[in-house]
């Protein structure tokens, strides 16, 4: 019997997706299991392209979901909005959980239906920049390249002759490689708004790199866990107090460096420099829409109120378009990246956008994505 | 239906933007943004956005015969029967670069048998070595001749980052642009006021409306200084068109085409991909100019006004489903994962039936990459470019009136809808008019008036600037004036 809080360490049953799977494939093998048994219809996944690039898949086959087994670093794309309008399970980073979520406020998911197994999430890298830090950095030729881990704040690299070759983070990013900006001071490593949250850190001794340390959130959780077991998908065992002792202890200096980068990246800019500091950001736009188009918290489609207000022809100094989505976002705002992921105009998008929100968000003891809670915002604050 | 993803490239310019298509199990397409493309890193502009309009299924060529629509062995044997009955030196080819290679290739085969040559649009002339677009990036002057946000919108992030490193940047023209640290207005002959050197920049266009002096004269400032030269292109195949077509014949510009067909030289005309009417400035003139053709053949993937004038349409994939190769304009290679070879198959029964040999899509993949392999070493590569003196062409604009010009961009050579339907005019211009702001402007020139909304911006006195094809221009320039509506 599962239940909710449990905190297990468990692999795939099936030798080949527990090799292929980044920690054991109990990920995989929970999703397989959730189609196989009729859980949900369809499950959302990558298909990997290259090492370096994968896209969302929306499927009913199992083979494509036992093929997506792997942690994908260098593909920042978020999933969320993969999830809307369907009954599906999916796998999820803290930042595809929340989208979710925000997703769900909007009445674009129906929660109780999708099931969302979350991946503690240590950051993502992009892969164009990536290549170029493995020849410029590791001295490692992109194409060896079979695997990556994140641990005790190194960057390993494996190659195809089993070689590894750790880095630390810091020295990466000194060195204008490793995560993305938003990634660096993103605050949620263990996705506890997921149904499960999965992820290496805890997981000890001879099953290291080999099972995946998942703790039960919810009866979505106890459901996902309970079928794949019956299904004789996967095999599971309690964590042992040290287990759980380091989960908590690397979560917790993962989040002190993200905390760091927070003060490194949001100083503070003073009331009479605010205006100018948003309008030459927002100097370079092209108008193309793409931070809109990829944002997980925006749920308005094509006619939305910064689009409707907002004309080439105007010459106001900053968009009527920007202002509208600042102003829009500060409630749901979950710094996930993906706008500045595809801005082509190069514009830290996602630090404008959380400086803006952080503000709101942090008044109200409010973080967007991570319950159902409704935004308080729109209360009325007593005199 | 299964859900499709496709790998490809975005068709609106000559960057040559990688991204997805998905198209789900209601056949409804979407974008996914491919950031390992390490032309673009999955992001787009504004054309490459609106992709899943541009793709719309009512906007896919048919196959057609006289205005009916047919089955593609009908449309091919119609083609066929017009080329064989056509008198060989009035038949002209025109590929601007908007197909995949192996098209393009295909297309050149059907010249040859015809005994004639593959036009794109462009003037056979000498060009530089192409540049990586990160080259730009340090780059310590550069000079735009092109302005970067409308026209090709990917290269605002590598001069942001060259400007980042040092970079000081100039724009040669009329807008003043953010990134710009200065913008001078300069004619020809004042280039030398540029002072580049070799660790110079210069980032210009040629497309099938440039002006061939101005083209010549940018080479030979480039030439004299030192400066690098950056040629941006409008069509994604740009590149693949120029190299793959036949080496030997002469190739003339779009005007010239447009011109011999005017004059009755060219009497039937086969267009692959490219239409005339979205090319030229003056849409109604090019129309006027299609219809005294005898026959008009239309080998395209969308539909246009150039399918509706057509005898013959013959369909090809659209460019997402495309299987083939394209290159960019800084010649690196990308290919498609689509598998859809209409296109290649149908110039090859197209090609024997008028006595030529069949082929086959791998056959033309062979050669293109031979061809793209010999040009890696051959000596017209790596061509010196001299200067010319062709004179730059200017329209003479009267005392009292305006000059409306074109800034070319991607919607324009695609005839698709933006939200761009103003024009810029100066603060001095907008009080001499009384225009009103949110009110509109009334533009009359030879071919008719104009109601337009307006956007002021600080350009030079007299200048009307426009990235709209607006009905009553005539060239890339036109005289007209103005009054408040
Ligand atoms: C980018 C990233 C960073 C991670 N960082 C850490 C970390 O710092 N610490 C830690 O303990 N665990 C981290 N994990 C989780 C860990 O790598 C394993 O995913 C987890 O332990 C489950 O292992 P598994 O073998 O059961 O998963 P698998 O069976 O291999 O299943 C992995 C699932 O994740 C999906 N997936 C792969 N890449 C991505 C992606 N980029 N975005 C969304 N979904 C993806 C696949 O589609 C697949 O369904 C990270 C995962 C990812 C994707
Ligand atoms: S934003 Fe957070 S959860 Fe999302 S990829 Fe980056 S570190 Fe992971
Ligand atoms: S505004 Fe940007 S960072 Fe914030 S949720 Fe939207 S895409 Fe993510
Ligand atoms: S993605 Fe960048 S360029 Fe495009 S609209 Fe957003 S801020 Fe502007
Ligand atoms: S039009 Fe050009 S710049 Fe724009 S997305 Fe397409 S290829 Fe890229």
């Amino acid at each position: 019997m599962v239940e909710v809080g449990d905190r297990i360490i468990g692999y795939s049953t099936d030798t080949g997706v527990r090799n292929k799977g980044a920690s054991g494939g109990l990920v995989t093998a929970v999703l397989a299991a959730a189609l196989e048994k009729g859980l949900v219809e369809e499950v959302v996944v990558l298909k990997h392209i290259s090492e370096y690039e994968a896209v969302p898949i929306i499927t009913s086959d199992v083979n494509e979901v036992l093929a997506s087994a792997g942690s994908m670093h260098t593909v920042p794309v978020n999933l969320a909005k993969y999830a809307v309008g369907k009954n599906v399970a999916m796998p999820g980073k803290a930042c595809d959980i929340r989208g979710v979520i925000e997703q769900a406020k909007r009445n674009e998911v129906d929660i109780d239906n999708t099931y969302l197994i979350g991946l503690n999430c240590g950051g993502t890298m992009y892969p164009v920049q990536t290549r170029e830090m493995l020849i410029n950095m590791y001295e490692i030729d992109p194409e060896d390249v079979t695997g990556e881990n994140i641990e005790k704040g190194n960057l390993i690299i494996r190659t195809r002759s089993g070689e590894e070759k750790g880095i630390s983070i810091d020295e990466l990013e000194e060195a204008g490689y490793g995560r993305r900006e938003s990634c660096r001071y993103c605050d949620v490593k263990i996705p506890v708004n997921a149904d499960l949250a999965c992820g290496n850190w805890g997981v000890i001794g001879e099953l290291s790199g080999n099972a995946t340390f998942c703790e039960v959130m919810n009866e979505k959780g106890v459901r996902l866990l309970e079928n794949a077991i019956e299904a004789g998908f996967i095999e599971v065992q309690p964590a042992s107090d040290k287990a759980i002792a380091i989960r908590e202890k690397v979560n917790n200096v993962m989040l002190s460096m993200s905390e760091k980068w927070s003060e490194k990246i949001f100083t503070e800019i003073p009331d009479s420099e605010r205006t100018r500091y948003y309008m030459e950001q927002f100097a370079d736009c092209i108008d193309c829409g793409a931070c809109k188009e990829v944002c997980p918290a925006c749920t308005c489609g094509e006619d939305s109120k910064c689009t409707m207000y907002h004309n080439l022809e105007d010459n106001y100094r900053m968009s009527m378009f920007h202002m509208v989505r600042l102003m829009h976002l500060s409630d749901s705002c979950i710094g996930c990246g993906q706008c500045t992921d595809v801005c082509p105009a190069d514009i830290p998008v996602t630090t404008i956008f959380r400086r803006f929100a952080e503000k709101s968000q942090k008044k109200y003891n409010y973080k967007a994505g991570m319950t159902l809670e409704r935004p308080p915002f729109l209360e009325v604050m007593p005199r | 239906m299964k859900e499709m993803i496709y790998q490809t490239i975005c068709p609106g310019c000559g960057v040559g933007c990688g991204l997805f298509i998905r198209e789900n199990d209601e056949g409804k397409l979407s974008i996914d943004h491919m950031k390992s493309s390490p032309v673009n890193l999955g992001k787009l502009c504004r054309f490459g956005m609106k992709l899943p309009h541009y793709y719309a299924k009512a906007n896919n060529a048919e196959n057609m015969v006289d205005g009916s629509a047919v089955d593609a062995e009908t449309a091919i044997k119609a083609a066929v029967d017009i080329l064989k009955d056509a008198d060989t030196d009035s038949v002209a080819l025109l590929s601007v670069g908007n197909t995949s290679n192996e098209e393009q290739m295909a297309f050149t085969k059907l010249a040859e048998t015809l005994g004639t040559v593959v036009q794109t649009g462009v003037q056979k002339m000498c060009m530089p070595e192409p540049r990586t677009l990160a080259g730009i990036e340090k780059a310590k002057k550069i000079v735009l001749f092109v302005d970067p946000y409308v026209q090709y919108p990917l290269i605002v992030r590598r001069l942001l980052a060259a400007k980042q490193n040092g970079a000081h940047v100039i724009s040669v023209g009329t807008k003043p642009l953010n990134l710009a640290d200065e913008t001078l207005d300069l004619k020809p002959e004042q280039y030398g006021e540029l002072e580049l050197d070799s660790e110079s920049l210069i980032i210009a266009d040629v497309h099938p409306n440039s002006d061939a002096g101005m083209v010549s004269y940018v080479k030979a400032l480039a030439k004299g200084t030192g400066a690098g030269l950056q040629f941006m292109k409008p069509f994604m195949n740009s590149n693949g068109a120029a190299l793959l077509a036949n080496k030997d014949g002469s190739r003339i510009g779009l005007a010239e085409l447009m011109e011999d067909i005017e004059l009755g030289n060219i009497r039937t005309l086969v267009t692959l991909d490219s239409d005339p009417v979205e090319l030229m400035p003056d849409a109604e003139a090019a129309i006027e100019a299609l219809k005294k053709l005898d026959k008009l053949i239309v080998i395209s993937s969308v539909k246009g006004p150039a399918t509706g004038m057509a005898d013959v349409v013959i369909a090809t994939d659209p460019v997402y489903s495309k299987a083939g190769t394209f290159l960019n304009v800084e010649d690196s290679l990308q290919k498609n994962s689509g598998t859809g070879k209409a296109g290649v198959d149908a110039l090859s029964l197209l090609n024997a039936g008028i006595g030529g040999k069949t082929f086959t899509h791998d056959e033309m993949n062979y050669l293109v990459m031979k061809t793209i392999e010999a040009s890696k070493d051959g000596p017209s590569g790596k061509m010196q470019c001299s200067g010319t003196d062709i004179a730059v062409s200017s329209t003479d604009i009267p005392e009292d009136m305006y000059e409306l010009r074109y800034l070319y961009n991607p919607f324009m050579w695609s005839d698709r809808e933006d939200d761009n339907d103003f024009v810029l005019l100066n603060r001095n211009t907008v009080k001499k008019l009384g225009l009103k702001k949110g009110g509109c402007v009334n533009l009359k020139g030879e071919k008719g008036e104009l109601k337009m909304r307006f956007r002021v911006e600080s350009i030079p006195d007299g200048l009307v600037l426009t990235a709209k094809k607006l009905s009553i221009a005539k060239g890339v320039s036109t005289a007209i004036s103005m009054e408040v509506c």
